[in-house]
């Protein structure tokens, strides 16, 4: 009903479409907060809470780790040395990076993977975030648009510059002052598609707005920003991802966590990010061109299968019909297929269509 | 003496296979009774009898026959020993199938230790015999001693192309040090009271000129079994030292027969000992009573160590010693022996010739021994990378732990530790750790089914609170 009021208003002016973008983040709000009262205090605790995300249960995450098993004694070593890191880095109220944590001691770690799981777990075993570890993220995200704030160490950062975007702060619990007009957040899952709208310059065409990538499977800074701006602006938060199982589980990471992180689910998810495209309905739609589909993978089709058996579906059910739809038909398509149609079709057509006339799910 | 005793075996054995019906078993009783007819007489006589089934073709006057014709014109059928010393070996194995006694030549000549001498021989043949309890009886002097040699743990050798072989692998008790000093880390470790052969295949061998010109044909070879003793399959992290290796050699009646010195005197620089990992190996001088049957050598390393009184020291710091048996199973096959008689000399020709049967096979039987020996150290060599690997993680552990502790300004955290520790500082709370910990890797128990395992007494030790906390 609301998206019918939006997509007449775009006709009679942008005020009008504004107003009710406004109105859409209430009834948002409104939602999740019902939401959250209802899921969140349920007696049994259930790993997948619609208002939260990926949850971790209580009780079922033990692992031992062993200092005088042969397969597992690197590990514990591994562990008390990060232990003693963390410790001297919140003793002396400085901070590091996984990296420089890897640096520390190359040969014992063997790789950065192994650091940065280490550090997942302890933060988990300790029952606290990573950054009260002092430990922090190198971020690969990007960010840009309509949105200044100030960093922990009163850096300003503006990212409304036209041609290049900002990396996402390291520390984004420091961040504050947070000044923006944007309507909406997108969340972009590639760079490649980010650059694109940036270079066509999308923030201001469909200003005032904010865009962010997190270049694929997104890191936890990135995730971080993403769940800071829905705290501070109450915006809505679309997602722009390929149409394919592996764009859309990247969107559910968004908006309801990776079971890695599912420790950290209430400071890392935002369930009320909203599919924007490239759905699976949209090829059929928009009749892109069939050398543009790809064939659904062996792969892939077993990565839709465990998709379809998540629990998100349960509160999604027109997802659901988009994946039902994807497994039926047997392509995907990467949001790049949209220039066979035209060469700016994105961010001409597809994503000002998309956002007047209230195509997201 | 020892020669008479050995005859007597390898008549026995020789019977026992020809007269062997199919499916009689191979246990059984053998008893040696040496005894003087008076007090203060200088010849001792001899009494072997046998039972049960693995003499089951033994047919007693035939031995008497051969015997008085060829081999013991000393045999004297009038001699009879005490019906008292035969009661209890009958009441435990039956029936007799042999009794036979003869004397000995003049005691004045053998060496003053001839009994350790029996005694060795009767153990070596217990080894590769172990389904026959053994039971040597001395009564002379007017003072009676009784020996029994009885496998407490057998293990059956065979392979599709090679008679069975039961072998004693009991672990023998001087090598179970481990066990009057029980570390204990572990509150219910078990240890195997046992060892785990290895049959390392046989290998043709040919027959010297010489050999063939006295009158030894047909087809030779020797089977190769090793035996490490004490096990430690059961804690993978313990560190193990090969101390020394023995080797004994057996005729084709599993008697085990003494040298050939010269052979194995070669044997150290056959050896590429750093290849296999061993720090030298020599031949020691000394006789000790374990040395008397066959060959032995020990590592260097052994040789310097200074045995250790302090317990400290005693502690698992030390790898476990280990020792290698090498068994060398002489086998020889002649479609052309029919009768006992025939196989005696064959037999007999062996074990004279044997030095040179080895020296004429001396390229394939040390790759043999080397392909052995380099078997056995495989897995000491794999523990001493795991124990390189557990060490430098525990130097980890140790510093990063008491990087913590130092660095804590928290004295209840502190006091909580050198508390739980026993200690009253961090320099003693770091050298305890390193120890307590080191102790945990190195004794950690992982129960392995093939292991013939035993309930330690439960160890309550003074450390045990402080192995739970780590």
């Amino acid at each position: 009903m609301l998206g019918k009021q939006i997509s007449c208003a775009m006709e009679s002016g942008s005020t009008q479409f504004f107003f009710l973008i406004d109105k859409l983040r209430i009834q948002l709000l409104n939602s999740i907060e019902s939401a959250t009262e209802k899921d969140y205090f349920q007696e049994e605790i259930s790993p997948f809470d619609s208002g939260v995300g990926l949850q971790m249960s209580s009780g079922h995450s033990v692992t031992t780790v062993k200092s005088n098993c042969l397969a597992s004694v690197t590990k514990f070593a591994q562990i008390l040395k990060i232990l003693s890191v963390i410790y001297r880095l919140v003793q002396s109220n400085s901070y590091a990076t996984k990296r420089d944590v890897y640096y520390n001691n190359t040969q014992l770690f063997g790789s950065q993977r192994s650091v940065d799981t280490i550090v997942d777990d302890i933060s988990c075993m300790l029952k606290v975030s990573r950054r009260a570890l002092h430990v922090m993220a190198t971020s690969k995200g990007l960010i840009a648009g309509d949105l200044c704030y100030l960093e922990e160490d009163g850096t300003r950062i503006d990212c409304r510059s036209s041609s290049a975007a900002v990396s996402v702060s390291s520390n984004v619990s420091g961040i504050r002052n947070i000044v923006s007009s944007a309507k909406f957040v997108m969340i972009v899952e590639k760079d490649a598609t980010f650059q694109r709208l940036l270079n066509d310059n999308f923030c201001r065409k469909l200003s005032p707005c904010i865009m962010i990538t997190g270049k694929g499977v997104p890191d936890v800074n990135s995730r971080l920003m993403v769940k800071k701006l829905w705290d501070t602006l109450q915006i809505p938060i679309f997602a722009l991802v390929d149409a394919d199982p592996h764009g859309f589980e990247i969107m559910c990471i968004y908006k309801y966590g990776s079971v890695a992180m599912s420790f950290e689910a209430h400071s890392l998810t935002v369930p009320s990010v909203m599919w924007l495209g490239l759905l699976p309905s949209d090829l059929q739609r928009l009749m892109v061109p069939k050398h543009s589909l790809l064939p659904l993978t062996r792969r892939d089709e077993n990565k839709l299968n465990s998709l379809l058996k998540r629990p998100y579906f349960a509160s999604q059910p027109q997802w659901q019909k988009e994946m039902e739809l994807m497994q039926q038909s047997k392509v995907k398509a990467e949001i790049q297929s949209l220039a066979d149609i035209a060469p700016d079709f994105l961010s001409s057509i597809y994503l000002p269509n998309k956002l007047r006339y209230g195509g997201w799910l | 003496m020892l020669q008479e005793i050995r005859q007597v075996l390898r008549l026995v054995v020789l019977m026992s296979k020809q007269g062997r019906r199919h499916g009689s078993g191979s246990t059984g009783g053998l008893l040696i009774l040496l005894w003087d007819e008076e007090a203060g007489a200088q010849r001792l006589n001899c009494t072997v009898a046998a039972a049960g089934s693995w003499c089951s073709g033994v047919e007693i006057k035939a031995l008497q026959l051969d015997l008085k014709g060829r081999m013991f014109p000393h045999v004297s059928p009038s001699l009879e020993p005490d019906p008292e010393d035969l009661i209890p070996f009958t009441e435990l194995h039956g029936s007799l199938r042999l009794l036979l006694s003869f004397q000995m030549k003049d005691a004045r000549h053998w060496p003053s230790d001839w009994q350790s001498d029996v005694e060795a021989v009767l153990q070596a043949f217990s080894l590769a015999n172990a389904g026959i309890q053994i039971h040597l009886k001395l009564k002379f002097a007017q003072k009676t001693s009784v020996r029994d040699f009885r496998a407490k743990i057998k293990a059956k050798v065979s392979r599709a192309d090679q008679p069975p072989l039961l072998l004693d692998v009991s672990c023998p008790e001087q090598k179970r040090w481990f066990l009057s000093k029980p570390h204990g880390w572990a509150k219910r470790a078990s240890w195997c009271q046992g060892g785990h052969p290895v049959d390392g295949g046989r290998l043709p061998l040919g027959i010297p000129p010489q050999a063939m010109d006295g009158g030894l044909l047909g087809d030779l070879s020797v089977r190769l079994v090793t035996l490490l003793h004490p096990c430690v399959l059961q804690y993978p992290n313990m560190p193990t030292e090969l101390k020394s290796i023995k080797v004994l050699v057996y005729n084709p009646c599993n008697i085990p027969v003494s040298g050939p010195s010269g052979f194995f005197q070669t044997l150290p620089s056959s050896m590429d000992c750093q290849h296999l990992g061993l720090r030298g190996l020599q031949c020691p001088a000394h006789k000790d009573p374990e040395f008397r049957v066959g060959t032995v050598f020990t590592t260097e390393q052994w040789e310097n160590e200074k045995k250790c009184d302090d317990e400290e020291q005693e502690s698992s710091h030390l790898p476990v010693q280990q020792s290698l048996l090498l068994f060398l199973l002489l086998q020889h096959r002649n479609p052309f022996c029919s009768h006992l008689s025939d196989f005696v000399a064959a037999d007999m020709l062996i074990e004279h010739h044997l030095e040179e049967i080895l020296c004429n096979n001396k390229p394939a039987v040390m790759a043999a021994i080397r392909t052995e020996i380099g078997n056995a150290m495989k897995a000491q060599n794999q523990r001493k990378k795991q124990q390189e690997k557990l060490n430098s993680a525990a130097e980890v552990i140790l510093s990063s732990t008491m990087s913590i502790v130092s660095c804590s300004s928290n004295v209840d955290f502190r006091n909580a530790c050198f508390d739980l520790m026993k200690v009253a500082d961090t320099h003693a709370l770091s050298s305890h750790l390193g120890e307590s910990l080191r102790r945990v890797m190195s004794w950690r128990f992982l129960p392995v089914g093939r292991c013939y395992s035993t309930q330690m007494e439960e160890n309550l030790l003074h450390h045990g609170s402080t192995k739970s906390e780590i």
